[in-house]
């Protein structure tokens, strides 16, 4: 175990299964909500489970499961838990994982396994889940004696959320989960606070200076503020800076959209208002993001002119891929805080910047009488609140709710932004209405995305949760379409989804309320009927197909190189 | 240019593989290695060469260094140079 294993308390004097450990591990984290999926391997803990306090939502596919819980952490903060079996169970479990670990969300990821004398034998549902795994875990453990059960999840939880946070898997064969008479040892205690980090105060000097010399600064964004719950920090520094800012894909929410002096996304689809201060600036003042190529365009184009401020959770991203002038590694929230936020003469760079988000705000005035849908998605956020929480698939419509949606919180925005999940969208709807079921959950997804989880429907059903889909259709894979279009001189390959189902009748079929929407009069009582509508409710959204998402800096291209409708 | 890492950890189930696979996948050319267990800590020492692109061996340092039940990283190459140029 690591030395730094928290302290003991809460004996458990009585003799327990394995299986029944397992349960009294997850109580004790204070877990409420597990999704998952039993199967042979893991059946000793399922049948622990009709026992408890948990609540166990059955998904209808594994991947599902690991979706669910990525939402759910993201929403609440703590891990979230999914279950599945050995063998099938836990290879359809790995794309949630890796969605999670690209993204930096805390899941616990509990999976059966053939009983150890077997192990290694090809036996039945036998799968090397351990070794699958291995690259998109933050640590897994193969429990090979119960009575160590108690501490390896009070462990798991633990480091799934410590430092910078992602998934952790426990395989439990199935002997030990049926291992009877084991006395534990003791519980440990919930989770230990977080690490505290000393502030380096030559470097919180050096940044200080570099902003008040900077001309022209930029505060650019990403989810590292979701992840260190550090928005009010984030907001408190950017309103005594007032330093124009820009967010990437993960960080959308952490400042509130409307905000003045918020340039909006940057990179290959962001704004032309963001691109172009950070193509100018002079300072860049980087808070918990990556550099990351969507985000940069050609990395050595991108500020080029600019010294960098570093600011992140994690030390090995800082001058990972753009060296910094001045490093702050620690608690993001902490060092925005300690930041004094002075700047030099900068109301002319504040100026330009204002009259650049005016000049190249995004227009509603589309021509035809169909569906626009940045139109209908900025319109259904709007309507939605402060409650609204979006939960995207992966295309077209990712890059509309990021572009045009308006967002009041970090959680409001989550979208499967490393990985680059089509499937993530129903599930994570599910897994934050659950987490938050005062919000607005709307889950917008596309034809093409949709398909990838839409056994789910049967979920959103069983539990009679109410999630708003809106399914875009535009009979394509819209995204590869236009790539297809722009960089493939229009060699369209494989993308045409002529044949997709009636959305509408499949979800009545699922037991779901579900209407088509292809009209601009409708939208407005479309968008009434979604909101209002008590349970689950699909909205089918027809768009014409050759709708493209705009702007766009082709691949490869500086951010300067923004081609426009 | 290679570089010798020693990285130290506590014994763990599979926690070479998880060493040597994270050294791989972000994008090194693993050239040598030696394991030395012990009671109490193990040492992998491995040398490597990073494959073209951006990569600093700074960064591979601190992502080693998050890895579950790792102790300590050293680049022992920049000693080693320097005992061999003094």
């Amino acid at each position: 175990m690591n030395p730094a294993a928290p302290s003991i308390i809460d004996p458990k004097p009585l003799s327990r299964t394995g299986a029944q450990l397992v349960i009294d591990a997850l109580e004790h984290e204070g877990v409420s909500h597990v999704f998952g999926y039993p199967g042979g391997a893991i059946m000793p803990v399922y049948d622990a489970l009709t026992a408890s306090s948990l609540k166990h939502i059955l998904v209808r596919h594994e991947q599902a499961a690991a979706l669910a819980a990525d939402a759910w952490a993201r929403v609440t903060g703590a891990p979230g838990v999914c279950i599945a079996t050995s063998g099938p169970g836990a290879t359809n479990l790995v794309t949630g994982l890796a969605n999670a670990f690209m993204d930096c969300v805390p899941i616990v990821a509990i999976t059966g396994q053939v009983a150890t004398p077997l192990m290694g034998t090809d036996a039945f549902q036998e799968i090397d889940t351990f070794g699958i795994t291995l690259p998109v875990v933050k640590h897994s453990w193969l429990v090979r004696d119960a009575a160590d059960i108690p501490d390896i999840f009070a462990e798991a939880f633990r480091f799934a959320r410590s430092g910078r946070p992602g998934p952790v898997l426990i395989d439990l064969p199935k002997d030990v989960t049926q291992a009877n008479g084991v006395t534990p040892g003791a519980f440990a205690c919930r989770t230990a606070a977080r690490a505290v980090f000393p502030l380096d105060a030559t470097a919180l000097a050096a940044a200080d200076r570099l902003i008040a010399s900077a001309r022209r600064p930029v505060l650019y964004f990403g989810g590292g503020i979701a992840l260190g719950r550090a928005e009010n920090a984030l907001r408190a520094f950017f309103q005594r800076s007032r330093i124009p800012a820009v967010a990437t894909l993960k960080g959308l929410g952490a400042l509130p959209t409307d905000w003045p002096g918020y340039l909006g996304m940057l990179g290959m689809h962001g704004t032309r208002a963001a691109n172009t201060a950070v193509n100018d600036c002079d300072l860049l003042i980087c808070v918990g993001a990556r550099f990351d190529d969507r985000a940069t365009g050609r990395l050595d184009s991108f500020a080029a002119n600019a010294r960098v401020i570093h600011i992140d959770g994690d030390a090995a991203e800082i001058s990972k891929l753009r060296r910094a002038d001045v490093a702050l590694a620690g608690d993001v929230a902490a060092i925005l805080s300690a930041l004094s936020g002075q700047t030099g003469p900068i109301e002319g760079w504040q100026r330009t910047c204002a009259e650049n988000a005016e000049r190249w705000a995004f227009r509603y005035d589309a021509p035809g009488s169909g569906i626009y849908a940045p139109a209908l998605l900025k319109e259904i956020s709007e309507a939605a609140g402060d409650k609204f929480i979006a939960t995207c698939d992966v295309g077209q419509h990712q890059m509309w709710v990021a572009q045009h949606c308006r967002f009041s919180r970090p959680q409001a925005h989550l979208t499967s932004a490393g990985l680059g999940t089509m499937g993530y969208g129903l599930p994570a709807g599910i897994g934050a209405a659950l987490a938050e079921p005062d919000a607005t959950v709307v889950t917008i997804s596309g034809d093409g995305s949709i398909m990838m989880n839409i056994q789910e429907l049967a979920t959103l059903r069983r539990y009679r949760i109410p999630l708003k889909i809106v399914l875009i259709d535009n009979a394509q894979l819209g995204m590869v379409r236009q790539w297809q279009e722009l960089f493939y001189e229009e060699n369209f390959s494989e993308v045409d989804l002529w044949d997709n189902p009636d959305f509408a009748e499949l979800a009545r079929a699922f037991g779901i309320e579900a209407f088509t929407l292809d009209r601009r009069a409708d939208v407005p009582g479309a968008v009434d009927r979604l909101l209002s509508t008590r349970g689950p409710v699909l909205c089918h959204v027809r768009i014409d197909p050759r709708e493209n998402v705009w702007p766009l800096v082709p691949p490869g291209k500086s951010n300067s190189d923004m081609m426009e409708a | 240019m290679t570089t010798q890492i020693h990285i130290d950890f506590l014994p763990a189930e599979g926690a070479v593989v998880r060493l040597i696979g994270l050294v791989e996948r972000r994008g090194y050319e693993l050239e040598a290695m030696n394991y030395m267990p012990a009671i109490g800590s193990h040492r992998l020492s491995v040398t490597v060469r990073a494959r073209p692109g951006l990569r600093r061996i700074e960064t591979l340092k601190a992502q080693i260094a998050r890895v579950y039940g790792v102790t300590s990283v050293n680049d022992v190459s920049k000693s080693a140079r320097l005992e061999a140029a003094s």
